[in-house]
């Protein structure tokens, strides 16, 4: 053919690419990552403890769902404030759900399941309302999720009157339960994050995910049903947070209204994805970004603590990494820029 | 051209009819493409181009009329009808998804799945995807060496090329082109006017929407003028000028020679 348009652009360098791999987010993450676990280690030496890992493992299990949940909802082009007070409504309800069966000595296996059940049920509540108001009655994300987030932590005081619901001293048994620093708990949570993050990456509908965030008018153009699949990810968010609730719940045998919204959770999880290199334009973000995201967080709030930092400051210092994380992003797309 | 008359047109409008409200967007619209053909549709805002390409791309509608493909008239209920009976449009504007790789958005909406379970389970073959996308773009004379680069990582001539690519990839009779060479640079809309003259040599039939008259005349073999949602002349491009084409345009020639 003697016709040929040539797409190829420059030549990548080693430069280039070496240049690449040292401002790629998930690598400067990790590195980020061994760096604080070393710090705190050499503050205080006990932080190599089996114990302090195990704590650590389960305060990242409590972030990481609602951190992909918000991974999935802004690579779509949207943001979720919901999940912190979802998180806390489908504790506080479900608690009061199974409350009964705890009190007929039913199998603990079978409480905490019709919990866990429970639990996605009304997380998918919540997500369907924030997906109702986005595609039937076109508020924007932001607004939309900020109206569930309100009836969900004003539900969870409504429900539980500021109290914990329910108590179940053998959930808080079984949640320590588990294989040297990992509980059975904090296995089922990784194990969930993993499956999230193949769908992501590897499937047709993590594919139109990223699609719809990148260009909306696109993906519909190409045909994908670009409404089903939005409602589909707030659903996925929503039940996503529920089980937070019921992770949370499991830990302290007992709904408090208090879950996820007190520490603005949302806001952390929003945090972890954005650490971890997303754009908040849609489009742009990685699996494994979120995870290191999470994983930061959840070691400089633990370490912090554990050195004798006063928690107050803890707020600043994610302050501070979430500004490193954005200019880093913004450098890497100058210097990406191609012409 | 004149010896296609002989054969059988890929898509025929017959006696086109649309109305917007109380607003006659289309009269009487009759036009026949060939296969290996690319015809010039021009004509001045509002005269009916965008209505006539939505008609054809099941966008829209008509309210009487006739739309045969290949010699089989068909009755769009929307855009996927047209898709599915081989008709590619590029909208103006409508783009691919920047962030996606090359490969990732020549398969949007079409991707490849693994074979067996994995691939009933919603699993993509992007390698395969890589792979085949870089052969349908070079089969229409666009090379790229890495199908992994995200499309926000081109020039915005090389990203109409790929989406063109991807029409020209798809479509089995008829690729529509509204604008592709709107807001591109002098050697952007050469490389865009490229891939369309071999889409040409694939055998398509091409519409070429353009404002650009210059391009119009370059690229096409035949012209059809409308004019208030008339067709108003219907001639093979050697018969035009800038100057008879831009005065059957606005009306103030009737008869170039």
């Amino acid at each position: 053919m003697s016709t040929s348009v040539d797409v190829s652009g420059s030549e990548v360098t080693t430069d280039r690419r070496l240049r690449r791999v040292v401002t790629n987010q998930q690598f400067v993450l990790f590195v980020v990552l061994i760096a604080l676990i070393l710090f705190f280690a050499s503050r205080n030496s006990l932080f190599f403890r089996v114990g302090e890992f195990s704590n650590l493992f389960t305060d990242f299990s409590g972030l990481v769902l609602i951190a992909l949940a918000e991974t999935y909802v802004i690579v779509a082009g949207g943001i979720d404030l919901a999940v912190g007070s979802t998180a806390a409504v489908s504790g506080v309800v479900a608690a009061g759900w199974i409350q009964p069966l705890v009190n007929h000595g039913v199998n603990q296996a079978v409480v905490l399941l019709v919990g866990t059940l429970a639990c996605a049920f009304i997380g998918a509540l919540a997500g369907g309302l924030s997906a109702l108001l986005i595609t039937a009655f076109d508020l924007v994300p932001f607004v939309a999720t900020l109206v569930t987030y309100s009836v969900g932590a004003g539900l969870a005081l409504v429900i539980s009157h500021g109290a914990p619901v329910g108590y179940n001293p053998g959930a808080i048994y079984w949640s320590a339960s588990g294989i040297g620093m990992i509980t059975w708990l904090v296995a089922i949570v990784l194990v969930l994050a993993v499956v999230l993050g193949v769908v992501l990456h590897l499937t047709v509908y993590g594919r139109y995910n990223f699609a719809i965030g990148s260009n909306e008018f696109a993906a519909r153009a190409a045909g994908i049903a670009v409404r089903r699949h939005l409602i589909s990810v707030y659903v996925l968010a929503g039940v996503l947070a529920g089980l937070t609730g019921m992770f949370f719940y499991i830990r302290s045998g007992s709904g408090a209204a208090t879950t996820g919204v007190t520490n603005s959770a949302n806001l952390v999880a929003i945090a972890a994805v954005v650490i971890g290199g997303a754009s908040l334009t849609g489009g742009v973000g990685r699996w494994a970004g979120t995870m290191l995201g999470a994983a930061v967080l959840t070691v400089v709030s633990d370490g912090l603590i554990f050195i004798n930092v006063p928690p107050t400051w803890i707020q600043v210092v994610v302050g501070a990494l979430i500004a490193v994380a954005a200019l880093l992003q913004s450098f890497r797309r100058r210097s990406r820029r191609v012409t | 051209m004149t010896i296609a008359d002989e054969r059988t047109p890929v898509l025929e409008l017959r006696n086109i009819t649309l109305h917007y409200g109380s607003v006659e967007a289309l009269h009487d619209v009759s036009i026949k493409s060939y296969a290996g053909e690319v015809i010039g549709l021009v004509g001045d805002n509002g005269a009916g181009k965008s209505s006539l390409i939505k008609v054809i791309s099941g966008v829209n509608t008509a309210d009487s009329g006739e739309v045969i493909v290949d010699g089989v008239r068909r009755h769009w209920r929307s855009p996927h009808d047209s898709m599915a009976a081989g008709i590619e449009t590029l909208y103006q504007d409508s783009g691919l998804a920047p962030d996606l790789s090359i490969g990732s958005n020549i398969f949007l909406g079409r991707e490849k799945r693994r074979s067996g379970l994995l691939g009933r389970l919603g699993f993509v073959d992007q390698r395969g995807m890589e792979r085949e996308a870089l052969e349908q773009l070079a089969r229409v004379g666009i090379t790229i060496p890495a199908t992994q680069r995200t499309v926000s990582e081109l020039s915005g001539g090389q990203r109409q090329a790929v989406a063109i690519g991807r029409a020209i990839a798809w479509a089995k009779h008829v690729i529509i082109l509204d604008e592709p060479t709107n807001h591109l640079g002098a050697r952007q809309s050469a490389e865009v006017l490229k891939v369309i003259k071999s889409a040409r040599e694939q055998g398509l039939s091409v519409l070429f929407i353009s404002h650009s008259l210059p391009h119009v005349l370059e690229v096409t073999d035949r012209i059809i003028v409308l004019r208030l949602g008339r067709v108003v002349r219907d001639a093979p491009t050697s018969e035009f000028t800038v100057e008879s084409l831009l005065g059957t345009i606005t009306g103030l020639n009737e008869s170039p020679s």
